[in-house]
């Protein structure tokens, strides 16, 4: 028995795909490319499978990662060939490796959002100058307005034409998670005039000490 | 291009990749290297239409062929469907994203009647004049059906150039190269309908004058231009060689019947004289256990899914269930897979087989009595004793199921109070059962009844029958309900006007055109979900084009009355279905077809007796 964990890329209209279907479209690709996973033992044995951090509905990634379980040890090649054929366009496995990190050690993830609009980088300045930037939070007591401006750190930012291209890094992980539509629905609700977001890709996902989540 | 467009809007509705294609199995081909398209439609949304098996097989059939391309349409939910229309968005198929509009064949499946509504919204999203007659003389789109309720295809007669009667394996793609060859050579909408009406199988509705009594029943159905004066339905004879797909396209999301499914038979032994499926399906087929292993082997290694049905009328009739169960559970123990086998029957749902279904799964059991009381179930032929229901019930509790579900319908010919209380008599013998036996398994029984309104159909010996109305309905649950004494039945009894809709509709003649019509003008769609039935639309409909709906549904036919479908033959004669329809009258049963055959005359079509 050998544990491992693949990144692999959700790109194109596989993006439409919530977590929950990902997980079944997984369990069935690892069936189909009959590779000899473990299952779960007990009353009603299933495929083990793990994704260390979800993706939202509509969002594409170039680094998401998911762990399964072999009961014997099969090359890296093998395995990255074997589930490539048998997964669907726009999923694609780049590596397969040991776990190093567990889940718990996510802290942030990077993005690169694409928007579309008149003047957008004014607006995004203004936006993201202001003094708090509060929004509403779904909790389990209700709707809870938090301040989410802390949590967001720009890495990058290109204006051309009516595109505005951001790289934002937000809290990823069970510490304090921050999920990019809710940047960009706050940005949406400010600007009070459509703004299309033509694409939000993952980019990275970082452990807390700053290392790469792998 | 439309897929850039299309997805802009996505993340707006539910459950986008209903409308985002790519899914594991699905056929894309170059176009510019196929001849001839066909769009096959399901007119409800994709998470039902998805689990239908026929489109399954039709759509692997077509596109085994080279230059011949098969891609699936479903209906939009109603939020996608506004975006479409807010966007100017055609109907696409999900493989090309292109305009079905374009395609030379649009091909709907009829799978239940209250799916009309959603056919006319589906052909306006995607640009098609909604009337034949308006479709003018270039060869495509050709709009076509095929599917059960094609054994009646009337009320739909005006919106179709023509219909498929039977199974389609092989005419269909008949009719493909027969179109293909027309086209090639110029030929126009109509030139090609005339031709097309000679294959057998194929019914063309606008080549048939239709005349009416006074009393609105039909005088005469004339064919014109030299189409046949009746119209057989096509058969597969041999099942074991009939085409099977050894891959099928896998969703994303979860769909109602979410598994792959070997069909282990065709037809029904059986003759349950409500059920319309038992005679449009015959004569009995089924394939050999070897085929179906065989066959299911190649459908889970293809797809990855982990459960597999064996899916037909009544698996348990197959003549060779126990060694196909264990030759299959070899396979699927193995390999981590559920096997279901959906449509057991009481009678013959033997400790063993019920022991191979249990290493697998263990939940509720679900059983159709249909009627409560052996008087009734003799009338409508459900060849069903008490003590079998009792004994299956003991073996179902000895092996541990706690959950009951019985079905019964309401509203069956020559039905009396005696037979509703019945319903709730065989339910608490149920109870008792359970509460007899010492080796019972732990946790609360629970026994479910539900019931539901009969619906008179076609080719079935209850073509003649009136649908009892709801207002008697509604009375006869409240007698139900009364006696109900045990707290561990649970009945569930909704009524609704589908029900008389349904009757309308299944036994409906072509004057329920311009109805059907009317009502999609007036935001009839998805009539099949509760949430969009509106009961007025369609009695408004009625009113306005002088219909009565009680003509259709509540009415004695007699035994010489023009059908609307009478010259459409399914294989089984008019003479058994009045011969099965006295002996209901007269309380008689009619034995399986294995133990002794009827004579429907479904076998004609085989050339030998179906059991030899």
């Amino acid at each position: 028995m050998k544990d491992y964990r693949i990144t692999f890329e959700k790109r194109g209209r596989v993006k439409y795909i919530s977590h929950l279907d990902l997980n079944r479209c997984m369990i069935r690709a690892i069936r189909r490319s009959d590779l000899p996973a473990w299952y779960t033992e007990g009353f009603h044995p299933h495929l083990y499978l793990m994704f260390p951090l979800a993706l939202s509905l509509g969002a594409e990634s170039i680094c998401e990662v998911m762990d399964f379980r072999l009961t014997e040890e099969v090359p890296d090649d093998e395995i990255l060939s074997r589930l490539n054929a048998s997964m669907p366009e726009g999923l694609k496995a780049i590596s397969v490796h040991e776990p190093k990190y567990e889940a718990q050690h996510i802290g942030s993830a990077c993005y690169d959002v694409t928007l579309q609009g008149e003047n957008l980088s004014q607006f995004w300045n203004d936006f993201i100058s202001q003094e708090q930037i509060l929004t509403e939070k779904k909790t389990k007591k209700g709707m809870k307005t938090i301040d989410i401006k802390p949590m967001i750190t720009i890495e990058g930012m290109t204006a051309e034409n009516d595109n505005l291209c951001l790289s934002l890094r937000l809290p990823a992980g069970n510490e304090g998670n921050l999920n990019v539509t809710v940047v960009t629905d706050a940005f949406q609700k400010y600007a009070e005039k459509p703004i299309l977001v033509t694409k939000i890709l993952r980019t990275k996902i970082f452990c807390q000490n700053g290392e790469i989540f792998s | 291009m439309l897929k850039d467009k299309i997805e802009q809007y996505l993340l707006e509705v539910q459950k986008p990749s209903r409308y985002s294609g790519g899914e594991v199995g699905q056929v894309v081909k170059d176009k510019s290297k196929v001849d001839v398209r066909f769009a096959f439609c399901f007119p409800d949304v994709y998470d039902v239409g998805m689990s239908h098996l026929g489109m399954k097989i039709l759509y692997s059939l077509i596109n085994e062929r080279e230059n011949y391309w098969c891609e699936r349409v479903f209906a939009p939910w109603t939020d996608m469907e506004e975006v479409m229309r807010r966007e100017q968005i055609p109907l696409y198929a999900l493989e090309s994203f292109d305009p079905i509009k374009d395609f030379d064949f649009i091909g709907f499946t009829l799978q239940y009647e209250m799916s009309y509504t959603a056919i006319l919204n589906m052909l306006d999203l995607a640009g098609v004049p909604i009337f034949q007659r308006d479709r003018g003389e270039t060869i495509f789109p050709m709009i076509v059906a095929g599917g059960p309720c094609s054994c009646n295809p009337e009320p739909l007669a005006d919106f179709f150039d023509l219909f498929i009667l039977g199974e389609g394996e092989e005419v269909n793609l008949e009719l493909m190269d027969l179109y293909k060859e027309m086209r090639d050579n110029g030929a126009t909408r109509s030139e090609f309908l005339k031709k097309a009406s000679q294959i057998q199988g194929v019914y063309v509705p606008s080549l048939y004058d239709v005349t009416y009594h006074e009393d609105g029943t039909i005088d005469a159905v004339t064919p014109r231009e030299n189409a046949p004066a009746t119209i057989t339905k096509r058969v597969m004879v041999n099942m074991d060689e009939s085409y099977y797909p050894k891959q099928v396209v896998v969703p994303f999301i979860e769909i109602v019947h979410d598994r792959v499914s070997v069909e282990v038979l065709r037809g029904c032994i059986r003759g349950c004289r409500f059920c319309q499926a038992g005679f449009l399906y015959r004569p009995f087929r089924e394939k050999s256990a070897e085929t179906v292993c065989q066959q299911g082997k190649a459908l889970c290694e293809s797809t990855g899914y982990d459960e597999l049905s064996l899916s037909s009328l009544s698996t348990s009739d197959h003549s060779q269930i126990e060694e196909m169960l264990d030759q299959l559970l070899t396979y699927t123990d193995e390999r981590h897979i559920n096997l279901s086998l959906p449509s057991l029957r009481i009678d013959n749902f033997s400790k063993s087989v019920m022991e191979k279904v249990t290493t697998i799964r263990k939940s509720g059991l679900t059983f159709a009595p249909e009627a409560g009381t052996q008087r009734l179930r003799d009338v409508i032929n459900k060849n069903v004793t008490e003590d079998e229901v009792m004994r299956t019930c003991r073996i179902a509790f000895e092996g541990g199921y706690t959950q009951v579900k019985l079905y019964f319908m309401m509203g069956l010919p020559t039905e009396t109070d005696e037979d509703i209380v019945g319903i709730a008599q065989l339910a608490e013998k149920v109870v008792d059962l359970f509460y007899s036996m010492p080796e019972r398994a732990k946790g609360k029984l629970q026994v479910s009844i539900s019931t539901a309104t009969f619906v008179p159909k076609p080719f079935t010996p209850f073509e003649f029958e009136p649908q009892t109305e709801k207002a008697e309905i509604l009375r006869k649950q409240a007698v139900l309900k009364k006696a109900i004494k045990s707290k561990r039945i649970k009945a569930s009894m909704h009524v609704s006007d589908i029900s008389q809709i349904e009757a309308v509709l299944a036994r409906g003649d072509r004057r329920l055109c311009q109805v059907l019509y009317d009502v999609w003008k007036d935001g009839g769609y998805l009539d099949s979900w509760d949430e969009f039935f509106k009961a007025e639309r369609w009695y408004s409909a009625f009113e306005k084009n002088g219909l009565d709906p009680a003509f259709y549904a509540n009415r004695t036919r007699s035994y010489e009355e023009v059908m609307p479908w009478s010259h459409i033959d399914y294989m089984v004669s008019k003479k058994f279905l009045i011969r099965e329809n006295q002996k209901a009258h007269a309380g008689e049963t009619t034995p399986p077809c294995r133990e002794y055959c009827g004579g429907c005359g479904a076998n004609k079509c085989l050339g030998r007796p179906c059991f030899p």
